[in-house]
């Protein structure tokens, strides 16, 4: 009941949305029926905590990990949309560019999410994740320029080529499961799956066929190396609250997809294959991006690449097991959202105000946007990994686990890259926060009314501290509970 | 006894009926752009009218340009020796003879180009270079495609392959089979000099092939070259029928067969002159450097119905 | 009775080849509404093929995915392309990086690969090897389609030659998922090819071609 209730809101509020032309009242029902769905979220994962697990039908389930990443995906949501309905004056307008059809646009790609995290069949996980692509499309090419229209293109077409290769993996997953002895119904159900282990493992050869087109299909929407090309376009041309609900959101669903694959697979292989397969995307991933970001001259690209660097980051966690493994990653794909959502907001303030993302014509923003340099060095801080910010304990966590496995080639990747990673962001906000503003394009902004971006931009920076602190206790506890759904 | 008959006589039809099919071909394609057309029996007018006529030679040229024509014509009558028409077996039929009968048409061309180089004349040499390209081309596709045929029959005689496709069902798609047909329609019309690669009835010089080969002959030699073109085309058809559609062919000597045998025959020529009637009139002639790549599809065409053997049971 | 089992069966053994041939044929054409008849005939096989399966291992329910099949895929997907052909006054012309006899000749390859693979899981699959090969032929001649031809309609119609492929996969390995998996599918396939349309118009729109290798302004 529950879990149709939050699937409901985001469907129906995205048709009605579409009533309100103008865009204070769009934004007023927009935020109103946020509102009642991030509290839905909320109920759910309060109710999953208490209960166990929920079911509505055979195709509905939320779990503990469901009910993570709905905690994940409602603050992620809500500061969106706390940021989006100041920002939305900035988008000019057009026929299909309006408001409303943001809100509703974004209130579809809610819904598509939910979904992901809802789904008990999988072949229902995947045509909702196919969906997510659709619903986002055209957010991603929402301001209709040039580079928006290329990097919607090939974010369409290179995502819906990747989940056609989930598909194929779906179905040979199905396969293995039918001939195994599975029921159809039953085949495709993840709780039945998850426990069917020893039956799965006489369609070994079946399964590992089957997960290294899952990784590679689902791999292209998380983002990971060699599948990454449409995620720098994509986070970069699309609008920032957008690029924020991409980064922070989007890259995680895909990630609790694999996740419950890897689970799957773990129970009937063993966990070398899967393992190797995980920790050598993750590498990879951390590798090229590391090293792309030396290079950039675009800020959202420089923060889209470390959203590839913090995937393989999470892969990399996943990918090593064990109790520290999972916990750092799970934690770090919630922290990861807050810094990036932070770090997403601030770069579209400046964008917005000075006019360019571009490094080279970014300077002295210290002394112009005061406010906004104080939010983009605290989620520098944040992003690249130190006390006292969340990600530092996430990643901690994992590379404590290669440590204590005495995995050095992960550990070595691990340490090297965010070594390097810490040296060019560093620079590059540096190049960005110092000096003296010069010429066109500097200007110093009129006082506007961004209360509600900077009010979403406060938030990130406190939860950021706290979880840096510490994790609180019914949090500790659901996360607790996701960590052992995936063992 | 019989069957010496049976198979001289085949032989016979091939040659004598060759400027027939020539003459249905235009007559049907004249109907297809609402002409009139001429006579059915035109080409053999034609060729009593060539015999007749003196036969001019260029002062430049050697006994290889006289000796040209005949040798085409030589080669062209002893290869139709070599194809099953009316029953599985053909006038001269041996072990590897698929490997003769491709050599002998390719004999053919090479007297040909020979002579028209000989001719001293610009447009016999570039007639004669734009045919090298194109038979080189269409070679290979030409042996993959028998071989692949070969390799199924079990046997290297054109006869051979047509007794054994006679024994199978007709209505088993096979893939060789369809990649092989495809891969020799094309070539057939690489090698006979028609529409999509060569326009017959052309009269512009700069777009000949085979035509600007033969611009200097005259009299007889240019009645044996119209004459061994045209037996080629009925080979050439004669073949496709032979290894592709051979069912009707009679196995024994009854005259009933025979008359059985030759209407069946004429019902496939006729299905295959049809169609391609239906291509010369509706395609547009490929420009020359289109042309390799043209012959590049039969190529990878008949590779794969080589491969396919392997693969397929059939 | 007889008749309608022997076309069945003769449906099931020779439908491997017609995929073969469109496969290539594909590879031939110079004009996207030739590959656009092309798709349409290859979902007609898969149709046929889906019908004769459900016939002849009466599993009634395979009839609703073929109707599905019929509408969406052989009238749906073919007539919204031409569709969209029409409304966007492009030239037809296919934007191929390579001639046709060299495509035909990758294409060769990459049929004589999927038989290797194949071979490779054939005793997993309990599937007849020659419609495995065709659904993964159909998969990688997809996936070639969208890398050599450069128009963006030809990269959508690459992509539903490889959902086609999978499809057929899904129907030779397991008599296809269930129907709610299917419909699920073939509706995601639609909103996606919708999508698609509307962000080839804006293509257009914006950049006034609509060939896809002249896209090159975010690169890095």
């Amino acid at each position: 009941m529950l879990l149709a209730f939050i699937l409901v809101i985001p469907a129906v509020a995205a048709g009605l949305v579409l009533m309100f032309n103008l865009r204070r009242a769009a934004t007023a029902f927009a935020v109103t029926a946020g509102a009642l769905e991030v509290a839905g979220l909320a109920l759910t994962a309060w109710r999953v905590s208490r209960t166990g697990s929920l079911e509505a039908g055979k195709y509905l389930r939320a779990d503990a990990l469901t009910a993570f990443f709905l905690v994940n995906v409602g603050v992620v949501f809500f500061l969106v949309l706390l940021y989006s309905t100041s920002y939305i004056r900035h988008i000019p307008p057009g026929r299909f560019s309006s408001a409303r059809w943001f809100y509703s646009l974004l209130f579809l790609f809610l819904f598509t999410m939910v979904g992901v995290y809802l789904a008990a069949n999988l072949g229902l996980l995947w045509i909702v994740m196919e969906a997510t692509t659709l619903a986002s499309a055209l957010l991603v090419g929402f301001y209709n320029t040039e580079g928006a229209v290329e990097a919607g293109w090939k974010y369409l077409i290179v995502c819906t080529v990747g989940l056609a290769f989930a598909l194929f993996g779906t179905i040979v997953f199905y396969v293995a499961a039918v001939h195994a002895g599975l029921g159809p119904d039953d085949a495709l159900q993840w709780s039945v799956l998850a426990q069917a282990g020893p039956m799965l493992a006489k369609s070994s050869t079946l399964i590992k066929l089957g997960f290294v087109f899952l990784i590679v299909g689902y791999g292209t929407k998380i983002g990971l190396v060699p599948m990454h090309s449409w995620l720098p376009d994509a986070h970069a041309e699309a609008p920032s609250p957008i690029s924020a609900m991409l980064s922070a959101a989007l890259l995680n669903c895909a990630v609790y997809a694999l996740a419950r694959y890897n689970t799957i697979t773990v129970h009937s292989l063993g966990p070398a294959f899967s393992h190797h397969l995980l920790i050598f995307f993750g590498a990879a991933s951390l590798l090229v991006a590391g090293l792309l970001m030396i290079v950039q001259q675009d800020l959202k690209r420089l923060l889209a690449y470390s959203s590839v660097e913090h995937m393989g980051i999470i892969a990399t966690g996943i990918g090593l097991g064990g109790l520290f493994g999972v916990y750092g990653a799970l934690l770090h794909t919630f922290n990861h959202s807050i810094a990036k959502s932070l770090l997403f907001f601030s770069a579209g303030h400046v964008r917005e105000t000075v006019g360019t993302s571009r490094i080279p014509a970014l300077r002295g923003l210290a002394r112009n946007l005061p406010w906004t340099s104080a939010a983009l060095v605290i989620g520098l801080i944040a992003i690249v990994g130190l006390p006292p910010f969340g990600l530092f304990i996430s990643e901690f966590s994992i590379l404590r686990e290669a440590f204590s496995q005495s995995h050095w080639p992960a550990a070595l990747v691990l340490l090297g890259t965010l070594s390097v990673v810490f040296g060019a962001m560093t620079y590059h906000f540096m190049r960005m926060l110092t000096g003296s503003p010069e010429r066109a394009g500097s200007e110093v902004p009129a006082k506007s009314k961004t209360g509600a971006e900077f009010f979403a931009m406060g938030i990130c920076a406190v939860l950021l501290v706290i979880f840096g602190v510490t994790i609180p206790a019914p949090f500790n506890n659901l996360l607790k509970a996701a960590m052992a759904v995936l063992q | 006894m019989m069957n010496f008959v049976m198979n001289a006589a085949q032989m016979l039809l091939l040659v004598l009926a060759a400027p027939l099919l020539r003459g249905v071909i235009s007559k049907l394609k004249a109907r297809i752009q609402k002409r009139r057309g001429a006579s059915v029996w035109r080409p053999y007018a034609d060729l009593w009218k060539l015999l007749h006529k003196e036969d001019f030679v260029p002062n430049t040229a050697s006994a290889v340009f006289r000796a040209a024509p005949v040798i085409v014509f030589a080669v062209t009558v002893a290869a139709a020796a070599f194809l099953p028409l009316l029953h599985p077996a053909a006038f001269l039929a041996m072990d590897g003879d698929i490997f003769l009968f491709v050599y002998l048409l390719a004999i053919a061309r090479f007297s040909i180009s020979l002579g028209s180089l000989d001719g001293g004349s610009a447009f016999g040499g570039m007639g004669s270079s734009r045919e090298a390209l194109v038979a080189t081309l269409a070679e290979a596709p030409f042996f993959l495609v028998l071989t692949a045929l070969a390799i199924l029959a079990k046997t290297a005689s054109l006869s051979g392959i047509a007794a054994w496709t006679i024994h199978q069902d007709f209505f088993d798609v096979s893939t060789v089979h369809i990649l092989a047909f495809v891969a020799l329609a094309i070539v057939a019309v690489a090698e006979t000099g028609r529409v999509p690669v060569d326009n017959p009835t052309t009269h512009l010089e700069l777009t000949m092939i085979h035509e600007a080969m033969v611009l200097e002959y005259s009299g007889p030699s240019l009645a044996l070259i119209e004459w061994s073109q045209a037996i080629k085309l009925h080979l050439m058809a004669a073949l496709m029928i032979g290894l592709f559609a051979p069912w009707g062919m009679s196995e024994t000597a009854g005259l009933g067969a025979v008359a059985v045998a030759i209407g069946l025959y004429l019902v496939k020529l006729l299905c295959l002159v049809v169609g391609l009637c239906v291509v010369e009139s509706s395609v547009a002639k490929l420009r020359m450097y289109v042309v390799p790549d043209f012959l590049r599809v039969a190529s990878a065409l008949a590779l794969l119905a080589v491969i396919f053997t392997a693969i397929t049971k059939r | 009775m007889g008749l309608i089992e022997l076309a069945a069966v003769k449906v099931l053994s020779s439908a491997a080849v017609l995929l073969f041939s469109t496969v290539l044929l594909m590879a031939t054409a110079k004009r996207i509404t030739t590959c656009v008849y092309l798709l349409a005939v290859q979902a007609v096989i898969l149709t046929l093929e889906v019908v004769a399966a459900g016939y002849m291992e009466h599993v009634p329910e395979v009839y609703i995915i073929a109707g599905m099949v019929l509408l969406a895929k052989v009238i749906g997907i073919p007539y919204a392309l031409l569709w969209l052909m029409k409304k966007l006054h492009t030239p037809h012309d296919v934007g191929a990086s390579l001639s046709p006899g060299y495509s035909v000749f990758v294409m060769s390859g990459l049929i004589v690969l999927s038989f290797v693979a194949v071979r490779l899981y054939l005793q997993e699959l309990h599937a007849t090897e020659v419609m495995l090969a065709a659904a993964v032929a159909l998969i990688l001649s997809g996936a070639f389609l969208m890398v050599t031809r450069s128009k963006a309609l030809m990269q959508v119609l690459g992509l539903m030659v490889l959902e086609n492929g999978i499809f057929l996969a899904a129907l030779v390995t397991t008599f296809g998922m269930p129907l709610i998996v299917e419909i699920g599918i073939v509706f995601d396939l639609l909103m996606g090819l919708l999508l698609m349309g509307i962000f080839v118009f804006r293509i257009r729109d914006t950049f006034d071609h609509l060939d896809v290798s002249r896209l090159r302004r975010l690169r890095g």
